[in-house]
């Protein structure tokens, strides 16, 4: 059956829309993501708008994370204090990236600086991850894991600790600077606008390699702060660009909202190390396909304007 | 006697004048009968009546059809051209940048170009239509690049080349479309041309007036032209929506938020009642 989207101008068959909610809210839930990363480009393949599937995507992250973030927090893996600084720099981060956006429009080289921005991002994080949670899974991982903490700890640890406003964090037993969460909520923030994705795939390796908490609240936690980043942009997509289309935003929480859910409750089956590397493939598949979109010459050398 | 005589060829001269006068009117009024009766049937003779010719957007709109048919003179040819107003419009441009990396590069600006061009002919356009006519009646992809203005590009070469990309890029939105051989004609019993074509009307096209040009066509002219439109037009939950997004947007973000938290919610209610998360 198809339905008529309003502000996307376009028909689409139903089940694309409740099908790809389903698959990228599977991945909300077990990895702490929004899927943005993932859902905009499927729904720019299915013929929406680059700028309404953005703007639209963030708007079903709303659901998709509010139904994962409540799964993660009844099991006890949501840490709120961490989650409210990481979303204060987000909130920051989100006005300075749309702002951000139009800047760089102005500038000209607005999809230079974000494609390039965007794989080193991928790349970086993917390779990363594969590799430590490969090294991980291979030997002891109760004691590698330690190991690479205190030795990561001795590093980073010594600049992190001298910044002022240390906070403990207890669902997370870690304690930090309430600036180290600031600024890297705000980084995220920053690259949620300007990508119109939620920053997860970033603010996932961040908690994990920088902040040092646990994977499953990071999990929860991601989940929970990714939602007041998308309340936010979705509003200013909504305010500005006028480029939320209401109904293919239902579609996809029809999906996401039920997917959100089964991805959590089978996160909790499976170890750190597993998350992580499959997280680390999915990141590393899509630094593939942009690379590949990058390299190869496109069907069409011409492509809707956004904005108006 | 002399003016009398004086007054004669005066009256005379008068009334030949007159005669002359009265005979060509006669004859002028004879002539434009004749033309009349002549030319009638080459002034009425192409009719075009579009039906589904308002279109609304429902929900569950997925596109639909339009059917164009009307009564031509024998023994010409017929080019059905469907548009929307001209407007300009301004689309992101890719090229290589360092030699190999595909991104958008700018932006093209292309002006008087309707957003929606379909033509359809009897007979190959080139076959049937000289180029001059062509361009005077705006048919034809040959005929709208010349009527476009593409900006900013270096020479009539580049024009072409990004014009051509224009054209890819529509028709695979399924806005622009050319063919020929899909309008039916046969003769009816009065001698005259019927005319029939059913085409697709695509989901993809935006709301607005669209007008249907028939051009009757004979020895490479144009030698008629008949008109209808199409009218395309949300309605509403659709209308009300796309209405509220643009001029209540502060309203229609907070329903969005509002509604995805509530979805976010309740299946998590849902789910915990029925055990799902344990």
């Amino acid at each position: 059956m198809y339905l008529y989207l309003p502000v996307a101008l376009t028909s689409i068959n139903i089940l694309v829309p409740v099908g790809l909610g389903l698959a990228v809210g599977l991945l909300s839930g077990l990895f702490g993501v929004g899927g943005g990363f993932l859902m905009t480009p499927l729904l720019i393949m299915f013929g929406i708008p680059s700028t309404v599937a953005a703007a639209t995507d963030s708007n079903q992250i709303v659901a998709a994370s509010t139904s994962g973030t409540y799964a993660h927090w009844k099991v006890g893996n949501v840490d709120f204090k961490m989650g409210l600084y990481l979303l204060a720099g987000g909130s920051l981060g989100g006005v300075v990236g749309v702002q951000g956006i139009k800047l760089l429009h102005a500038m000209g080289n607005a999809d230079f600086v974000i494609k390039m921005t965007y794989v080193l991002m991928l790349g970086i994080v993917g390779v990363y991850m594969f590799i430590e949670s490969l090294q991980s899974m291979k030997k002891n991982k109760n004691a590698v894991v330690e190991e690479a903490k205190t030795e990561k700890e001795s590093a980073m640890g010594r600049f992190l600790k001298s910044l002022p406003l240390q906070a403990r964090f207890e669902k997370s037993g870690i304690t930090h600077s309430v600036f180290v969460p600031i600024v890297l909520g705000a980084f995220v923030g920053i690259l949620a606008a300007i990508m119109g994705v939620g920053g997860g795939f970033l603010m996932v390796p961040i908690m994990v390699y920088m902040l040092r908490m646990p994977m499953h609240v990071v999990v929860g936690t991601s989940l929970f702060q990714i939602l007041f980043t998308c309340i936010e942009v979705t509003f200013l997509q909504a305010y500005t660009n006028h480029s939320v289309d209401f109904i293919l935003a239902v579609l996809l929480l029809l999906g996401s909202t039920v997917g959100a859910q089964v991805g959590a409750v089978f996160g909790r089956k499976l170890k750190a190390e597993q998350l992580k590397i499959l997280l680390a493939g999915i990141v590393l598949a899509v630094t593939v396909k942009i690379i590949f979109e990058l390299t190869l010459t496109p069907a069409l050398l011409l492509s809707q304007a956004g904005g108006h | 006697m002399h003016i009398h005589l004086h007054s004669f060829i005066i009256h005379y001269s008068r009334f030949i004048g007159s005669t002359r006068i009265l005979g060509m009117l006669l004859l002028m009024l004879v002539f434009s009968l004749f033309q009349l009766v002549a030319a009638k049937p080459a002034s009425a003779m192409l009719t075009a009546k579009a039906n589904h010719d308002h279109i609304t957007i429902d929900f569950f709109y997925h596109g639909g059809t339009v059917s164009i048919r009307g009564e031509s003179d024998p023994n010409v040819d017929l080019v059905i051209k469907i548009t929307s107003p001209e407007g300009h419009q301004v689309l992101k441009q890719k090229g290589k940048v360092g030699g190999m990396l595909w991104m958008n590069v700018g932006q093209l600006k292309f002006e008087n170009t309707p957003n929606f061009y379909e033509v359809f002919s009897t007979k190959k356009i080139d076959a049937i239509l000289s180029r001059d006519e062509m361009e005077k009646y705006t048919i034809g992809y040959t005929a709208l690049q010349k009527h476009v203005e593409v900006t900013p590009v270096a020479n009539e070469e580049e024009k072409a080349k990004w014009f051509s990309e224009f054209v890819r890029f529509k028709e695979n939105s399924k806005v622009y479309a050319t063919s020929f051989g899909k309008i039916e004609t046969t003769m009816n019993k009065d001698g005259r041309q019927d005319y029939y074509i059913l085409t697709d009307w695509p989901y993809q096209a935006q709301p607005g007036d669209y007008l249907v040009s028939v051009y009757a066509v004979k020895n490479g002219k144009v030698v008629e032209q008949a008109e209808a439109k199409v009218n395309v037009e949300q309605v509403g939950m659709v209308k009300a929506l796309a209405t509220m997004a643009k001029n209540n947007a502060a309203f229609y973000g907070i329903l969005s938020i509002g509604v995805a938290l509530g979805a976010g919610f309740g299946v998590s209610l849902v789910f915990r009642k029925g055990g799902g998360a344990h």
